[in-house]
């Protein structure tokens, strides 16, 4: 069986990868709205998810967690454990039990994303002790859940347009 | 004397006159006319004589010539850029060079933010020295305008920056003015404005506003005397009795680009007693 697109689809889902790190991390590129900025990977993740079996799936969650990770300087921690898991399970899902819509998607993206965010805030500021965690949460952590869903639907429709522009029948 | 009352003989008269006299002046070595005429038309001479000498070529000449100017050209852009470039290093060598210059004991690594990554909090950033630069974690980092924060990470090539915006980031620090001494450490409430906070402050403190706060050396993580910023305002903790002032820094933390880390300094890792500053 001829895996020719296949291979060229997975090839350009890292390029992708790779250009959403750079917006993301490069300094003062991405406009901030409201205290917030998107995390460009993790939207990035879940869409591959939604269309590629689990495998792959959690290979590119990996990929972007661990980008989310140690792409500052930090070792592999949260986002690579948590993204592989979820991708892998999202790849599994929708290949076996879900069909893959933008209604779904959507929905599904937004309720991990805002976990995932949220999670992020218990363990790494509330943990940690910080100050005015209220005031925080408010002021940065909600812009930058809402901003990431809302980047996560352009992903979705780029995504979708690779994975059918690419396939192998 | 019919012939010299007609009208155009008059006028020719006059203007031989004035020609003579204007000769005169113009043999004295003062060509007021010429000169006059000259300033006028200069530019257009130019232009009309360049126009002239290129009539004189051939397309292939002027084809060859075109080509030559754009080569030129392209070089000498090349050149700006690298001017501009070297005019950049310059200036931030000369940064370098004041701050080395002023700290003597100071060893400085100078480096770039490379990475301001959404997912940080309190406007941590990366920069592009690790480890194989000398730096090492806890090393403070700072710019010609004072602490911007400290090495939290460090790996081999790359090192992050907690800023002095963050909470985790505490150190010693006083005011110039009264000596009045506190703790820098990073509030939610005013990092989003570019504001830090000098905590811990004695109720009875003389601190006000528009006061500089230096950094004390006190833990020997800092050196004495890095500006940390001014006092924008004095309010009263909700938890206990002291007060804390909010110190803006001169440096906007947020956008930095550039910056010094200090991979030692006299007295670095010796812990100092407030009263061992005292006796001094």
């Amino acid at each position: 069986m001829d895996k020719k697109f296949t291979i060229v689809r997975y090839f350009a889902y890292g390029l992708e990868i790779l250009l959403l790190f750079i917006l993301q991390s490069t300094p003062n590129l991405l406009p901030e709205v409201f205290g917030g900025k998107p995390l460009l990977l993790i939207p990035a993740a879940l869409t591959i998810a939604y269309f590629e079996p689990e495998i792959p799936a959690m290979f590119y969650g990996i990929a972007c967690g661990a980008l989310l990770d140690f792409g500052y300087g930090d070792n592999i921690g949260y986002y690579t454990i948590m993204l592989g898991i979820i991708c892998f399970v999202l790849g599994w899902i929708f290949r076996d039990y879900m069909v893959v819509s933008f209604l779904n998607a959507t929905a599904f993206s937004a309720i991990i994303t805002a976990g995932l965010i949220c999670l992020y805030f218990l363990f790494f500021y509330i943990f940690a002790g910080k100050d005015e965690p209220g005031i925080y949460f408010l002021s940065h952590y909600v812009s930058r859940a809402v901003y990431t869903f809302l980047c996560g639907v352009i992903l979705y429709f780029i995504n979708k347009g690779l994975f059918r522009a690419l396939l192998d029948y | 004397m019919e012939f010299f009352s007609n009208k155009k003989v008059k006028i020719v008269t006059v203007t031989i006159v004035v020609a003579v006299i204007l000769m005169i002046f113009g043999a004295a070595g003062t060509p007021i006319l010429s000169s006059g005429v000259n300033f006028l038309t200069k530019g257009l001479f130019q232009v009309s004589a360049s126009a002239a000498a290129e009539g004189e070529k051939n397309y292939d000449e002027l084809k060859e010539e075109n080509n030559q100017l754009k080569k030129e050209a392209a070089d000498l852009r090349t050149q700006l850029i690298d001017y501009y470039d070297l005019k950049d290093e310059n200036a931030r060598l000369w940064k370098y060079y004041k701050i080395k210059r002023e700290n003597p004991s100071y060893e400085i690594m100078p480096a770039s933010v490379i990475n301001r990554d959404s997912s940080q909090d309190f406007y941590s950033f990366s920069i592009d020295a690790g480890t194989s630069s000398g730096v090492h974690k806890d090393d403070p980092v700072i710019t010609e305008n004072g602490l911007v924060g400290f090495i939290s990470s460090v790996n081999a090539v790359t090192s992050k920056v907690t800023t002095i915006l963050s909470p985790d980031l505490q150190a010693g620090a006083v005011d110039k003015r009264t000596k009045d001494s506190g703790v820098v450490a990073g509030s939610a409430l005013y990092a989003d404005e570019n504001r830090t906070t000098l905590t811990k402050i004695d109720a009875n403190a003389k601190i006000k506003k528009d006061d500089i706060i230096t950094t004390s050396g006190i833990g020997g993580i800092y050196p004495e005397n890095l500006i940390v910023g001014k006092v924008s305002e004095i309010n009263y903790d909700k938890y206990d009795a002291t007060k804390y002032a909010v110190v803006t820094p001169y440096e906007n933390i947020k956008k930095v680009t550039d910056v010094v880390v200090l991979t030692d300094f006299k007295n670095k890792g010796e812990i100092k007693r407030s009263s061992d500053k005292e006796d001094n």
